[in-house]
């Protein structure tokens, strides 16, 4: 079981972090904070960035507790397993979520 | 986008006969696994679709529709089975089923529904957006020359929705100008 | 005994009664996975007839072959039954069958819930037909958008027949899913790991985890759509602060992973087929693992792609687009695999590899137009147009039925015990092969030139004429291809024709067993020290039959096999089946009672058809254990292992706690809905907060607290050899307070009619009464069964699977009271 969990723990937070950036973007486009500028950049994006900036933190830890012999699987299938997929979910966190750096935000 | 994935298209089918050759193929599991899954399985296909990811985005900043002082805003109220537009300069100017529009200049549509869900889509001026209960949707929409164009409603609404379309006319200036002083 | 005695006294042990009574009472994963997979084609069936209707209507221009009002059901029907009554099913037929025989084991985890499960399937998707054949079927598109299909716009039964006909059969996926995942963790032969799992469990797990978090979104939808429809609580109502697109989200939240839920399968199927057809071992088994699960958990962020036309900022639409590309990934590895590992070894063009080219070719013009589709402005030129309509068969017909064609050809000869005679196979292939093409190359095309989906008809200026007929007349090559593959099958039934025992060369286990498969499968169960057992000892089949692995001698004559260590794969416990009963078809029968009530709206017999199940429920549980400690039972190789009934987890433990994670998904999607209707929907906030009320606070506190703390008593003095019935009487009490708790809630709620917020209240207070009566009855029940002596300190289990429900319990008031108290509160 605890293999199990090793396989599909950054996918399955890659997916908790992109429901709650999509959330929160929505959230910022409801609610609408408006024209704040503190560095010449909106406040909401300043808070999306950050958002995206902690997602892919949180996956290199978990990536870095993966290979580390203190949490990571026991040599064979289910280290290397493991290890493939909390690359996934690093990988598909700075892929479907670097639109909060570029891409316009609340425009249709 | 069709000539690239023509060309995926045969190089896979390519591989694929070329894999009934009848000697030599002695791949071993690790030059394999390297070849095929590293080289054509990860690398090939994210190279190719990170640079179609960054065009299409790139394409849809494009269509945006920024904040304009040149664009015209028309209401469109889809019911079943019909549409009414309304127009901006004189809410009490409204048509029905055709959309008048001015030709070479931008136009908003504020896209809502009376009823249930449908859909606005005129396929030559534009992709298509929904029209929903309560929300409205804007659309950015362009005719390069007057004429007129064909719209659809693209949403299932029951039984009505096959002849569920409307008449896009687009206007010179001229026209355009007579139009909204109720001479047409 | 010998191997020929063995066999008979096993075969008396595990098959089911003689006759046609038989279907009725058999709980045989063989028998029951047979049925499935009839029951399945006869539904593919069907919507094959439909899909013919469909373009026998769309031939011919101004067509006044079905009118508009048939022609919505047609198609509406067409998809429910291809996605809901055949693929699914199919699937979980296949899964069923097989399943066992490759994990070197006797049954699924649960066999009375496979029986119970393939019922429901049955009678829900009769449900479905009858509304078919009295022409009242539904008709608001297999996606059932509302408002179109709320009870303003579709006042008549059509749409309600969808709403609790798939609910009801629903019931078989989560049933089915549940099992495989148990089974795959826990009933594997000894010494199978994970890393020696067949590739087909492998991708079984995952698939079975999808669905546990993929369904219940459209369940809850479902629910929250009938109780607008039946009792006018406005989810889904604009002007009484419900949303539509809230619908979208639950549906499509369900829609995206079920294609991937359909395609996996299929995948494992060529996975598992290919390497043995090219006489070699799959390339990369890690990296088609790893694969697996990058797919499985990336699918459930794509659904906001199928609402790309609704409205959504730009910035949203990026992550659904970037997440859609992305997922292409995963997908070129497992191709790519296959590929390499056809060149690994030496592929011969035999029946099964044919339909797998045949996949291939569709599978990746499926997936290339799939990209297309991902891309943003491309999408909003051809969304809900005739080319989404052939990319999508694509991806199902080139990724579900060809890989499944090859698996029924594959497999055939283990089902049978014959091989083929006619040699039908290779003309079939190519009809259904150039038939498919023709068609919906066909379809790309006029969707291009802009003809809609689901229009009834269009008009010849429209030029889309010649096309259709084109696509029409390859529909019914197909159609008479199909139709060729099911002559066969049924020929290689009747027609005796001895197949050699492993006539493809294969490695796995579920060539080692009796042709056809034997109703026990193993008559001892080998230990395996690799991923192809039957290539390490080409002797294997003989020893299992002479008894030589574990568990060989069936003096008990009960049904038995092993529980292992998931990740030692050691045997832990030994399994004890129940034997034939009808108490399945019993269940299902009056669960399907509750549903026509509900249908019919008959409400009088609801409570009625509710107790039934409560009733039938009960004495289902009751007929397990033992009166007596058994200790520990020789299982063969000197090795002496507990019974379930004697092991803090048993299977009931596992089953459960997989059951919470697809409840628990339902209840996150219920807040979900309650956030997402807050923040989006126009008519927030509503006239009226619910005044919070202290006191019920309070109880709600005390009553969690003290229902889990005595079953947490109870099982540690019972652990100490003390009797654990004080402390089930205090969680009795605590449980008993929160019923008492949710009614009061209930009770002074505000009319639900009256906005979405005062119905969202209603269901989140009903789903809180529930898990308190669930959990109330489970600790009665304890007491029942204490009481008659089926526990004991060795006797634990029961004990530890109702602390996991009383636990979810206490979690869900945690939830449910602040989530309706708190706004009361704040504002």
């Amino acid at each position: 079981m605890k293999d199990l969990l090793r396989i599909l723990v950054s996918p399955v937070v890659w997916l908790a972090s992109f429901s709650a950036i999509y959330a929160l973007h929505g959230l910022i486009c409801q609610l609408d904070p408006g024209a704040s500028e503190p560095f010449g950049v909106s406040l909401s994006r300043i808070t999306l960035i950050a958002a995206f900036v902690l997602a892919v933190l949180v996956q290199a830890g978990l990536l870095a507790l993966l290979y580390s012999l203190r949490f990571g699987a026991a040599p064979g299938f289910a280290r290397s397993v493991s290890r493939m997929s909390g690359w996934v979910g690093l990988v598909a966190t700075l892929w479907t979520l670097f639109p909060t750096l570029a891409v316009s935000s609340c425009g249709w | 986008m069709f000539i690239t994935f023509t060309a995926i298209f045969v190089f896979v089918m390519a591989l694929l006969a070329l894999s009934f050759r009848p000697v030599g193929n002695g791949v071993s599991q690790a030059s394999g696994e390297r070849l095929w899954i590293i080289g054509l399985g990860l690398i090939f296909p994210a190279v190719i679709l990170l640079c179609l990811l960054a065009y299409g985005l790139w394409i849809g900043e494009r269509l945006l529709p920024r904040s304009d002082a040149d664009v015209t805003r028309i209401e469109a109220e889809a019911r079943r089975w019909s549409w009414r537009f309304s127009y901006e300069n004189d809410p009490r100017r409204s048509t029905e089923n055709v959309l008048h529009i001015p030709a070479g200049r931008p136009v908003d549509i504020e896209i809502t529904t009376a009823d249930v869900i449908h859909s606005f889509w005129v396929p030559r001026l534009a992709g298509k957006l929904d029209a929903i209960p309560g929300h409205v949707n804007v659309l950015r929409i362009e005719a390069d020359a007057p004429g007129t164009y064909t719209g659809l409603s693209a949403e299932f609404s029951g039984h009505g929705y096959d002849n569920h379309s409307f008449a896009v006319i687009a206007h010179g200036p001229e026209d355009w100008q007579k139009f909204l002083e109720g001479e047409q | 005994m010998n191997a020929l005695a063995r066999h008979r006294r096993l075969t008396a042990i595990w098959s089911s009664e003689p006759g046609w009574k038989g279907w009725l009472s058999t709980v045989n994963h063989s028998d029951v996975g047979r049925m499935f997979i009839v029951t399945a084609s006869f539904h593919f069936l069907v919507g094959g007839i439909l899909a013919m209707l469909i373009r026998a209507q769309l031939a011919t221009p101004n067509s006044a072959f079905a009118g508009p009002e048939i022609y919505s059901q047609l198609f509406t029907m067409h998809g429910t039954i291809m996605m809901f009554l055949f693929a699914i099913p199919m699937i979980e037929g296949l899964a069923i069958y097989l399943l066992p025989k490759m994990l070197g084991t006797r049954d699924l985890a649960y066999p009375r819930l496979t029986a119970y499960g393939y019922w429901c399937y049955f009678f829900g998707g009769a449900m479905l037909l009858i509304s078919l054949v009295f022409g009242i079927a539904p008709d608001g598109g297999w996606f059932m958008y509302p408002p179109l299909t709320g009870r303003i716009h579709s006042p008549g039964i059509n749409t309600d027949f969808w709403l609790i006909g798939i609910t009801f059969v629903e019931i078989s996926a989560i049933c089915a899913a549940v099992e495989f995942t148990v089974s795959i963790l826990k009933y594997r032969a000894p010494g199978m790991t994970l890393g020696k799992m067949p590739v087909f469990a492998w991708y079984m797990l995952v698939v079975s985890l999808m669905i546990l978090t993929g369904f219940p979104p459209l369940i809850l939808g479902s629910i929250l759509l009938e109780l607008e429809r039946a009792f006018a609580l406005p989810f889904f109502q604009v002007e009484l602060g419900g949303d539509s697109l809230l619908w979208q989200h639950l549906f499509w939240l369900f829609g995206h992973p079920e294609v991937y839920i359909i395609f996996l399968p299929a995948a494992g199927m060529v996975s598992t087929i290919l390497p043995v057809m090219a006489s070699t071992t799959l390339l990369g088994y890690r990296w088609v693992v790893a694969a697996a699960v990058a797919l499985a958990i990336l699918s459930f962020g794509l659904w906001v792609h199928h609402m790309f036309t609704t409205g959504i900022p730009h910035m949203g639409l990026a992550f659904f687009s970037a997440a859609s590309t992305l997922v292409a990934v995963p997908t070129a590895v497992q191709v790519f695999a296959w590929i390499g590992t056809m060149w690994k070894g030496t592929p011969q063009l035999r029946l099964p590899m044919l339909h797998i080219l045949g996949f291939f070719i569709t599978f990746v013009i499926g997936g290339l137009t799939g990209v297309m589709v991902a891309v943003v402005p491309f999408d909003w030129q051809v969304h809900d147009t005739a080319f989404v309509t052939a990319h999508l068969h694509y991806v199902l017909f080139g990724g579900f039925v060809f890989p499944v064609l090859a698996g029924i050809y594959y497999w055939l000869p283990l089902v049978t015990g014959n091989r083929r005679f006619f040699r039908l196979g290779k003309v079939a292939f190519a009809l259904i092969f150039a038939g498919f093409h023709v068609t919906f190359l066909a379809m790309h095309w006029v969707g291009l030139m802009g003809q809609r989906r689901r229009i009834s008809t269009y008009a010849p200026e429209d030029g889309w004429t010649a096309i259709n007929l084109i696509s029409s007349v390859g529909g019914f090559v197909l159609a008479f291809g199909l139709a060729v593959v099911l002559i066969e099958v049924v020929l290689s039934f009747v027609v005796r024709h001895r197949a050699p025992r492993n006539p493809w060369g294969s490695g796995m286990l579920e060539w080692a067993i009796p042709r056809p498969s034997a109703a026990y499968n193993f008559a001892s169960l080998p230990r395996v020290n690799s991923r192809d057992p039957l290539w390490d000892d080409q002797n294997l089949p003989v020893r299992i039959a002479r008894g030589e692995g574990y568990l060989g001698d069936p003096a008990s004559g009960r049904r038995e096999t092993l529980m292992i260590d998931s990740a030692t794969a050691e045997p832990e416990q030994l399994v004890i089946y129940p034997a034939n009963t009808r108490l399945p078809i019993v269940l299902a029968a009056v669960t399907g009672l509750f549903f026509l009530s509900l249908l019919l709206k008959i409400y009088l017999i609801t409570p009625l058809a509710i107790a039934g199940v409560v009733a039938l429920g009960w004495r289902w549980v009751w007929r397990l254990g033992s009166k007596q400690d058994l200790g520990d039972q020789p299982i063969g190789h000197g090795v002496a292992v507990p019974t379930i009934a004697e092991v803090s987890r048993p299977p009931g433990w596992w089953g459960s706690v997989f059951l919470l994670v697809a409840n628990a998904t339902l209840f996150g999607s219920l807040l979900f809905g309650y956030a997402f209707l807050w923040t989006i929907a126009p008519g927030w906030p509503p006239p009226a907060f619910i005044a919070p009320s202290l006191p019920t606070m309070l109880a709600a506190a005390v009553g969690a607290a003290l229902a889990v703390a005595g079953v947490a008593i109870a099982v540690r003095t019972n652990r100490n050899g003390g009797t654990p019935v004080s402390g089930l009487l205090a969680a009795v009490a605590g449980a008993l307070g929160l019923v008492a708790v949710f009614a009061m809630m209930l009770w002074s709620a505000p009319p639900a009619a009256g906005h979405a917020y005062n119905a969202t209240v209603m269901v989140l207070g009903s789903y809180g009464l529930v898990h308190a009566a669930l959990a109330s009855l489970m600790l009665i029940f304890l007491l029942a069964r204490h009481r008659a002596g089926y526990m004991s300190q060795r006797r634990r289990g029961e004990l530890a699977i109702v602390k996991v429900w009383t636990m979810y319990l206490a979690g869900v008031t945690g939830l449910v009271v602040p989530a309706v108290y708190l706004p009361g509160l704040v504002t």
